[in-house]
């Protein structure tokens, strides 16, 4: 499938050596509101939360965000929306895996930085899906590397699918379901959300759900 | 087994790196029996690796070729029009790299060789974006690992549930101390009184 049946006109490129970024007004448009979102995250305090369970009890249940785990996962929050934008206007299949596994760790850090024992933990089995996960990802790009001879979507868009093509896309497609947790591998990461700090949590959902759409976008680009 | 119980276990983020592995192991075992074609029409194409050896190469299998600063070696990138002087350092050798390269036929093969290893215009020039977000990956999990050896996160040594646990079972434990002391109190006076009659 060609970029201007999905994406609308090509606004433009923007040439780094062998990666060129493309602009076209679907791909700009998710772009700019995940920067502007990132925006608000840099600039927003976090919320305190207060534990349901305690309710009855008369002790001061409010779990609070300190200073220091603040900066750490604000920090981690604007990387993670900057890397998420970069991955919507990428034009290399190699090159969103990369934006794709930042997005990824950067996940784990941001959860990482608590101090809530259970989210430890399924932020933990997080981590193992998305370390498993650089196989798939890494591997279903390196095998359309091998079938096509190119990485660049602009030239893969043109390409014929071969059933090695459509092997390696399936092999992607599940690196990026693991890697952004959605069903059926979305309990480890439902279970890191229950945690203070709403607008870095907000955005590890966030991210996810821009990579789904975009990566829906480039599996039609390779295949179609 | 019911689909609700099944439903139930997927709840669990204990199970989910499980079901990931098994789920991935059946698409890469389908894996074998997908066609592999390799198309020979590639980027940053290279001879093969026995031709330069047969012909004696001591940059083998990495001699692309090229004079530096002057004639371009052979890389054969994507978008050539994006890189317009790719390949002019691409033959580049340290005086130290030169002096291995005359006395070893397989300089080509080590770490240390300059084409394909420290000066790699593929990594640092056509695919330079790859390699500063390689680079990043790296520095984020470097900061996050920092920032958890620092702040000792998963401290259960001062969690509250874990420090009233451990409470309980002191109580406990002394309790059950203290009665074992009454009891051999109360037999050690009644031997005493038993000795005094």
């Amino acid at each position: 499938m060609d970029f201007v049946t999905l994406g609308g006109n090509l606004l433009g490129t923007i040439p780094l050596g062998d990666i060129v970024l493309y602009v076209n007004p679907f791909n700009l448009f998710l772009f700019a509101v995940l920067l502007g979102f990132t925006a608000l995250i840099a600039v927003s305090k976090p919320e305190t939360q207060v534990e349901a369970a305690k309710f009855n009890t008369l002790d001061n249940a409010q779990v609070k965000v300190d200073e220091k785990e603040f900066r750490q996962r604000r920090f981690l929050s604007v990387i993670c929306g900057i890397a998420s934008a970069g991955a919507m206007i990428t034009g290399d299949l190699f090159n969103f895996t990369l934006f794709m596994a930042l997005v990824g760790i950067l996940n784990i850090g941001i959860v990482s930085a608590v101090k809530q024992t259970s989210v430890l933990n399924s932020a933990f089995n997080y981590g193992l899906i998305a370390m498993m996960c650089s196989l798939p990802l890494f591997g279903g790009a390196s095998i359309i590397l091998a079938s096509t001879g190119t990485l660049s979507l602009a030239v893969l868009s043109q390409m014929h699918a071969s059933p090695m093509v459509v092997f390696g896309a399936i092999l992607m497609l599940i690196g990026i379901l693991g890697e952004s947790g959605v069903a059926p591998f979305f309990a480890s990461k439902a279970e890191m959300f229950r945690t203070p700090g709403s607008p870095f949590i907000v955005i590890i959902h966030l991210s996810s759900l821009f990579i789904i759409v975009r990566a829906v976008e480039i599996l039609l680009l390779v295949l179609w | 087994m019911r689909i609700g119980v099944l439903w139930n276990k997927l709840a669990d983020p204990k199970n989910i790196p499980r079901l990931f592995a098994f789920s991935l192991g059946i698409i890469l075992i389908i894996g074998f029996i997908v066609p592999m074609a390799l198309n020979p029409d590639q980027i940053y194409v290279r001879p093969d690796p026995q031709e330069q050896i047969d012909e004696g190469l001591a940059l083998a299998p990495y001699d692309r070729g090229g004079e530096p600063l002057k004639e371009a070696g052979f890389i054969n990138p994507q978008y050539p029009e994006n890189a317009a002087s790719l390949g002019m350092i691409t033959g580049y050798m340290s005086p130290l790299a030169e002096w291995i390269s005359s006395i070893s036929p397989y300089f080509g093969t080590s770490i240390y060789s300059s084409p394909g290893g420290l000066v790699d215009e593929i990594l640092y020039y056509t695919r330079g974006f790859d390699t500063i977000l390689e680079s990043s990956i790296l520095m984020m999990s470097f900061i996050i690992a920092s920032w958890l050896s620092i702040n000792y996160t998963m401290n259960r040594k001062n969690d509250a549930d874990e420090i009233k646990k451990d409470m309980k079972k002191a109580v406990n434990d002394s309790v059950h101390v203290a009665r074992e002391v009454k009891a051999n109190d109360a037999k050690a006076r009644s031997k005493q009184l038993r000795r005094d009659n």
